[in-house]
């Protein structure tokens, strides 16, 4: 017979473990196998796998305080106090072996419900990343919408991309959307790292999400984007984690929280940015941009791929700069189909999420569907940045999906000849007369935000 | 990490005086206070009496933990005193009290190095054979000697 016990009580200091001892105790001396998750002060140990609770036989609460029993739908089920843990072990145990337990009827959720829910817990990477995603949203909504809006009336196209006035209210309206994104990777990155660390973790998390997303600090073009942020809020959460378990002199224990940790996790992740993760970066620029020159003579269709697939892949980090940078180069040395090929490729991350939220709902949760309607709107106006908020929360599935889509409209783009002497993306720029062959650079967007958006449900599963 | 981390022999008492369990709980607080383990003896002795209301720390087999986490308590420390005549604790198997441990946690601390100590020693109570070599202790040296193996 295979039992799972839990033992807890009010101060968690010694009952919990007294209890979980008496229970261990006594299931070897009657030959039963047991597992005790003691739920105390230090925290919850020993805790139960979804495979433990379906393969027990039973299970036993002993506790004095309140223990989450929806794990436990439909098995045998015996709560009782954390006294009775201690000295009633035997008894509690036989129970279970002359039948007297009855299933817990749960409080009206599925087994596969609850099995879904603690399969999410179990990763605590998933969790991290949805906790900093799920901040992020409304930051990435606001500067996107925003920015959308003024592009959409008050740009204008010119050799430099579109341009607002500068005593246009657009323009004020459109620095407002830019704060907005300013927070979006140091948000991501700070919420992140405190779903780690808790508190302490917030303040070197968003510094390293900000240092991240900002290249001067390591003498780079480009910032690393929002993966840069992921990066920097893990690096801060596991660092601020790792220094609250350092025993200190009990006089700087009540600054630990508010200062030490937070600022030796600054440091520390500051200077992983800085020093090692900066020159690769930039070097890498570098390469990529030497690699495009190179293709100019080679193969436009194979050109068309790789950018189609480098301005998808980190959505405005160091890859996606070197892509659009080279367009609008080409554009000055009169070369306009690259760019032509980067905007109809552009258009498609946002797009194509946008579009698979509305395909299938049941694969994206509430705060998703309306990140998805923004990212339309962002789409529209060619802002890739859109797509972020999916590709951050899971990027294994996401980012392959809205690479396949912008690879395909940025050779369609190619192949039917589309111009564009602006460098900016999306439909608007052909809305806006910039696009030479009009009807194939559309063509070449639908395509790709179709096959963004069902290749990206085939992959998701329906949320719980 | 051990639990005579967090005490020494002055924390020890192998003959408690006290007849009763105020007066015992008394005679430990004191030895708590002299290690300089607390800020307030009274708001102290409020908190553990605060948890025995909650339900008696006699868990039986001849033990005791009076325990509390206070913003009284500076570091965390513990007790240890043997009683020879037992004091009644209102324990759940109805026996009086002989091995009395008192906990005195911080209500905030970095780490959790002294909860893990705790913990040993919780499990350590559970064992018959380390209670009765406890209960036989003569010397204040022999049960130090005892509590030193916790951790």
């Amino acid at each position: 017979m295979k039992l799972l016990a839990i033992t807890s009580c009010p101060n968690g200091i010694a009952h919990t473990y007294m209890a979980a001892e008496s229970l261990r105790k006594a299931a070897e001396a009657l030959g039963v196998e047991i597992k005790v998750e003691t739920q105390g002060s230090i925290g919850v140990e020993n805790e139960f796998t979804p495979e433990e609770i379906e393969q027990a036989d039973g299970i036993i609460i002993a506790a004095d305080k309140a223990v989450d029993k929806s794990r436990f739908t439909g098995k045998k089920l015996i709560v009782t106090g954390v006294q009775d843990g201690i000295h009633k072990a035997p008894e509690l145990i036989k129970r279970f072996e002359s039948g007297d337990v009855d299933a817990y009827q749960g409080d009206g959720k599925s087994i596969n419900e609850v099995k879904q829910e603690r399969k999410q817990k179990q990763n605590p990477f998933y969790r991290h990343l949805m906790n900093g995603v799920s901040y992020m949203i409304p930051f990435v909504a606001v500067g996107g919408l925003l920015i959308a809006l003024s592009l959409a009336i008050g740009g204008h196209p010119t050799d430099s991309g579109l341009q607002i006035p500068k005593d246009s209210v657009w323009k004020q309206i459109m620095d407002v959307g830019s704060a907005g994104f300013t927070f979006m990777v140091p948000i991501l990155a700070g919420f992140i790292a405190m779903s780690i660390a808790d508190r302490p973790g917030l303040a070197p998390g968003m510094i390293g999400g900000y240092i991240a997303a900002n290249g001067s600090f390591y003498g780079s073009e480009a910032g690393a984007g929002f993966l840069g942020g992921i990066l920097a809020g893990f690096v801060a959460g596991y660092i601020a984690k790792w220094i609250k378990t350092w025993k200190v002199p009990s006089v700087i224990q009540p600054i630990m929280p508010i200062l030490v940790i937070p600022l030796l996790a600054s440091i520390l992740v500051a200077s992983l940015f800085i020093f090692i993760v900066g020159a690769p970066i930039a070097s890498l620029m570098d390469w990529l941009t030497a690699f495009l020159n190179g293709m100019q003579g080679a193969s436009s269709i194979i050109l068309a791929l790789i950018l189609g697939a480098m301005i998808s892949f980190d959505m405005g980090g160091p890859v996606n700069k070197v892509a659009f940078l080279f367009g609008a180069s080409m554009i000055g040395q009169g070369n306009v189909h690259i760019m032509g090929a980067i905007a109809a490729a552009i258009a498609v991350p946002p797009l194509g999420m946008g579009l698979a939220t509305l395909l299938n709902k049941r694969k994206y949760e509430k705060a998703e569907q309306e990140a998805g309607k923004a990212a339309l709107a962002m789409g529209l106006v060619g802002i890739t940045e859109g797509a972020i908020p999916f590709a951050a929360k899971d990027p294994l599935r996401v980012i392959p999906s809205i690479m396949a889509g912008s690879m395909v409209a940025s050779t369609i783009a190619m192949l039917g000849n589309v111009g564009n002497n602006v460098p900016h993306g999306g439909p608007i720029v052909a809305v806006l007369g910039a696009i030479s062959h009009p009807l194939m650079y559309f063509i070449g967007i639908i395509a790709g935000v179709i096959v963004t958006a069902l290749v990206v449900n085939l992959f998701k599963k329906n949320v719980a | 990490m051990k639990l005579t981390e967090l005490m020494d022999k002055s924390l020890v008492d192998i003959d408690l005086n006290g007849s009763s369990k105020n007066e015992v709980l008394d005679e430990m607080i004191e030895k708590l206070d002299q290690s300089g383990a607390l800020k307030s003896k009274r708001k102290f002795r409020k908190t553990i009496e605060k948890r025995e209301k909650e339900g008696s720390t006699g868990i039986g087999f001849k033990v005791a933990i009076p325990h509390g986490k206070s913003k009284a308590v500076t570091s965390p420390k513990v007790a240890f005193g043997l009683s020879r005549t037992g004091v009644d604790w209102n324990s759940v198997d109805g026996e009086p009290a002989r091995l009395v441990f008192m906990i005195a946690v911080p209500e905030e601390s970095a780490g959790n190095e002294h909860l893990k100590i705790l913990q040993m020693l919780s499990i350590k109570l559970m064992d018959e054979q380390f209670r009765t070599e406890l209960l036989q202790v003569q010397t204040v040296d022999e049960a130090y000697e005892l509590l030193d193996q916790i951790g």
